[in-house]
């Protein structure tokens, strides 16, 4: 059994769906957006790389959008691009499975039930953002308007939510529990987290440095991405790659055990908490490619990261503005390289996601 | 290692309002004494006071001198007292694949309230709360502790979650991506959760009533439980008796209703039977349920429906009654009592329980019971529409 992607929604600063997507890798554009923080100096407006849920209206009636907050938006809205991608495909969803990954959750609700009570006193409680602040409220409002009724599963683990999420995601289809499975990742921006970023890290500029690993140049975003992954011998049509393994692990990273001819995809989003541990990869034999700077800092950001794997895996070529060193360059070939997503966290820990190409009807 | 191959638990660590630990827990349970209280670590502006149930100690020892939530301490203990019975330490455990898999809701929620009244009052406050929240991820934490280094995970499935963690995690087992799993879940009692649970209407002002005809809702309870699982290579290399298995899991959205579950328990259908199917359990191998019981009306109505419907006989109770409802912890705390119970061969009365309902097909047990057979479920429903179902078998020793 192999895990192949059929389909991806996304969507995020750069826009929706994946035309935009690779145009955003392409052209290496920036942060559209601007927030104002407040700070002890006075307002801060930084850059960020915000995404806008209009396009929602297309898979739902504008009067059930009203009663949805912008979190379960932005992953409504990625989940339905993403079996849209794959050709609506008629898989019987009590056998789908449903993970989702977030790093903070439902941050604007959670603070608008805070609101509720601590402008007006505990009994004024309101109960509708209570019951929307939970983790598991965009899992939720998926299954709903798409009638998934497989298992489900909200995983948040800071940085490394989306390899961990993918691990149990990838076990799930392995052992046949489900036949096919709708992985996703959200994070949304709010201000109490501009405020809290601005307190913790300074000001930030546009310019958003990867692989500057001396210095703190993340920019805060949001968006959310959806793969349709599915045995690749149920699928009638060529997935963009394959989801070869998922490793997690603490301590120095190894790649050892990756294929010599692979390209590291890496996660680094401009922390320069983490950077000390990507530093040690530039100077291996592996090519480092990076795209966070087409979509910005936020722990759901990894799977943007296996996006552009994946995209990169079907166009067979290196995304012409991604980061690079090492012997690829852009534009190059990719000559059926496998792209290994690397992330990793505060703490020394890493998620690896090893991605393969198709390679034919009889691959 | 295929579905259907039992993962042992060669360790097993609780506490909540009915314990400190595992064994004075089974013994409070099975003297039929509950501590619900007015909340003692906060204060409420509401008119009314509705009882929890909290635990007792202050955690003050745990962590290290870390700034740690109390969730991540709840964690720290159960999985101390989980992996002394299991006999493992940390040198022997560095040198093996290690995973962490945990549920929780609290301890995943950026909801500071001493952090947030400040930033709204235009004041700078101090960012203490917010990196102990970061520091102070469930599964994180314990993978620091105790230095290992395998997958990490923390489930938020809202009050399914503990028995999802523990679900996950012996698929990790089985598909030899792990030596050792430490799994369970761990949840504080937080007065935002307070709020939110009263707000929906679904709280108790007396101390629960799961399955009974007068019940009015849930109390909010804390704890945790950790379950260590095992491999069998390692476990028969260090000659360790299991003190349960587990032997199965099943799961399902509803996608039905964010807060309510299918009124004819649709999606706890489906995972029952999964679980039952992929762990190769009949009914008849059944000696009990230990059910979600709440103790809100559309719960307990759900939840008897499908028992009726699926498992007519088997007794069942919930526990709930002696913890509160631990939310992203009580999944992996009944785990635990349903293993204790079934290795004791006897579960203790579904307390708060008196009056039949004649809206329900069938009634929980009213007293200690004997009970016989080889494997007992454990069953959560969530917020969210989710329903787990996990197959818990009996052990090899006494817990």
């Amino acid at each position: 059994m192999r895990t192949a992607i059929s389909g991806i929604g996304l969507c995020g600063g750069f826009g929706t769906g994946i035309e935009a997507f690779r145009k955003a890798l392409e052209t290496g554009e920036r942060a559209k957006g601007t927030v104002t923080v407040r700070s002890e100096e006075g307002p801060f407006q930084g850059p960020a790389y915000l995404a806008d849920t209009g396009p929602l209206d297309r898979f739902v009636e504008r009067k059930a959008l009203r009663r949805l907050d912008h979190f379960s938006k932005l992953a409504l809205l990625a989940a339905c691009l993403a079996y849209e991608d794959a050709g609506d495909p008629a898989w019987d969803r009590s056998k789908t499975g449903l993970v989702v990954a977030s790093g903070y959750g439902p941050l604007t609700t959670t603070f608008a039930f805070l609101d509720s009570f601590i402008e007006s006193g505990d009994k004024f409680s309101s109960p509708t953002p209570f019951s929307h602040s939970v983790h598991n409220a965009a899992l939720a409002q998926v299954s709903m308007r798409l009638g998934i009724t497989g298992p489900g599963l909200t995983v948040s683990q800071f940085e490394m939510s989306v390899p961990s999420a993918l691990l149990t995601a990838w076990t799930w289809l392995e052992e046949g529990r489900v036949d096919s499975l709708l992985f996703g990742a959200v994070d949304e921006y709010n201000e109490v987290l501009g405020y809290c970023w601005h307190r913790l890290f300074g000001p930030w500029g546009d310019d958003l440095k990867p692989l500057d690993f001396q210095r703190q140049t993340a920019v805060p975003g949001e968006g959310a991405v959806f793969f349709l992954l599915a045995d690749a011998e149920k699928i009638d049509r060529p997935p963009y790659a394959y989801v070869e393994r998922v490793r997690l692990g603490r301590g120095p990273y190894e790649p050892a055990s990756l294929p010599q001819e692979a390209c590291l995809v890496l996660g680094a989003d401009g922390h320069k908490g983490c950077g000390s541990y990507y530093r040690p990869l530039l100077g291996r034999s592996y090519p480092v490619l990076c795209g966070t700077p087409s979509y910005g800092s936020f722990p759901a950001g990894a799977a943007f990261d296996v996006a552009a794997a994946a995209l990169m895996l079907k166009e067979g070529k290196i995304t012409a503005s991604c980061w690079h060193s090492g012997t690829v360059s852009k534009g190059c070939p990719l000559e059926g390289r496998p792209l290994c997503c690397l992330k990793m966290g505060p703490d020394g820990e890493w998620g690896e996601i090893l991605l393969t190409p198709w390679k034919g009807k009889d691959d | 290692m295929k579905e259907g191959v039992p993962v042992a638990v060669t360790g097993m660590g609780c506490l909540s309002a009915a314990g400190d630990d595992l064994s004075s827990s089974m013994e409070s349970v099975f003297r039929g004494v509950r501590s619900p209280a007015p909340p003692r670590r906060f204060s409420s502006s509401h008119p009314l006071t509705y009882p929890v149930f909290e635990v007792a100690d202050d955690l003050e020892g745990w962590g290290g001198g870390q700034d740690l939530s109390r969730t991540a301490r709840l964690a720290l203990k159960a999985a101390h007292e989980a992996l002394t019975r299991s006999g493992w330490n940390k040198k022997d455990l560095a040198s093996l694949r290690v995973g962490v898999c945990l549920g929780t809701t609290v301890g995943s929620s950026l909801n500071s309230e001493e952090f947030y009244r400040l930033y709204l009052r235009g004041e700078n406050p101090d960012l203490s709360p917010i990196t102990r929240f970061l520091r102070s991820n469930p599964a994180a934490v314990l993978a620091r502790e105790f230095g290992l280094n395998g997958p990490c995970q923390t489930v938020v499935n809202a009050c399914s979650s503990g028995t999802d963690a523990l679900g996950i995690a012996s698929r990790w087992i089985r598909a030899g991506l792990c030596d050792v799993v430490l799994a369970g879940g761990a949840d504080e009692l937080s007065h935002v959760t307070y709020n939110g649970f009263i707000s929906l209407m679904i709280t108790d002002e007396a101390p629960c009533r799961p399955f009974d005809r007068e019940r009015k809702g849930l109390n909010l309870g804390e704890g945790a439980a950790i379950m260590v699982l095992e491999g069998e290579e390692w476990r028969k290399r260090r000659g360790k008796a299991a003190e349960a298995f587990i032997l199965g899991y099943g799961a399902s959205c509803d996608a039905y209703h964010l807060t309510a579950p299918h009124p004819e328990g649709r999606g706890l259908k489906q995972a029952l039977l999964e679980a039952l199917r992929l762990s190769r359990t009949a009914p008849e191998d059944l000696a009990f349920v230990n059910a979600h019981g709440t103790g809100t009306k559309d719960n307990d109505r759900a939840e008897a429906l499908v028992l009726q419907d699926l498992l007519p006989g088997v007794p069942f109770l919930s526990t709930k009654g002696y913890t509160g409802h631990t939310l992203g912890a009580a999944g992996a705390v009944e785990a635990v009592f349903t293993a204790a119970c079934l290795q004791a061969g006897r579960i203790p009365k579904s307390i708060g329980f008196l009056h039949p309902d004649p809206e329900l097909p069938c009634s929980p047990v009213s007293q200690v019971m004997e009970v016989k057979g080889k494997a007992a479920l454990s069953q959560s429903l969530a917020f969210g529409g989710q329903n787990s179902v996990i197959v818990i078998g009996k052990g090899e020793t006494n817990p």
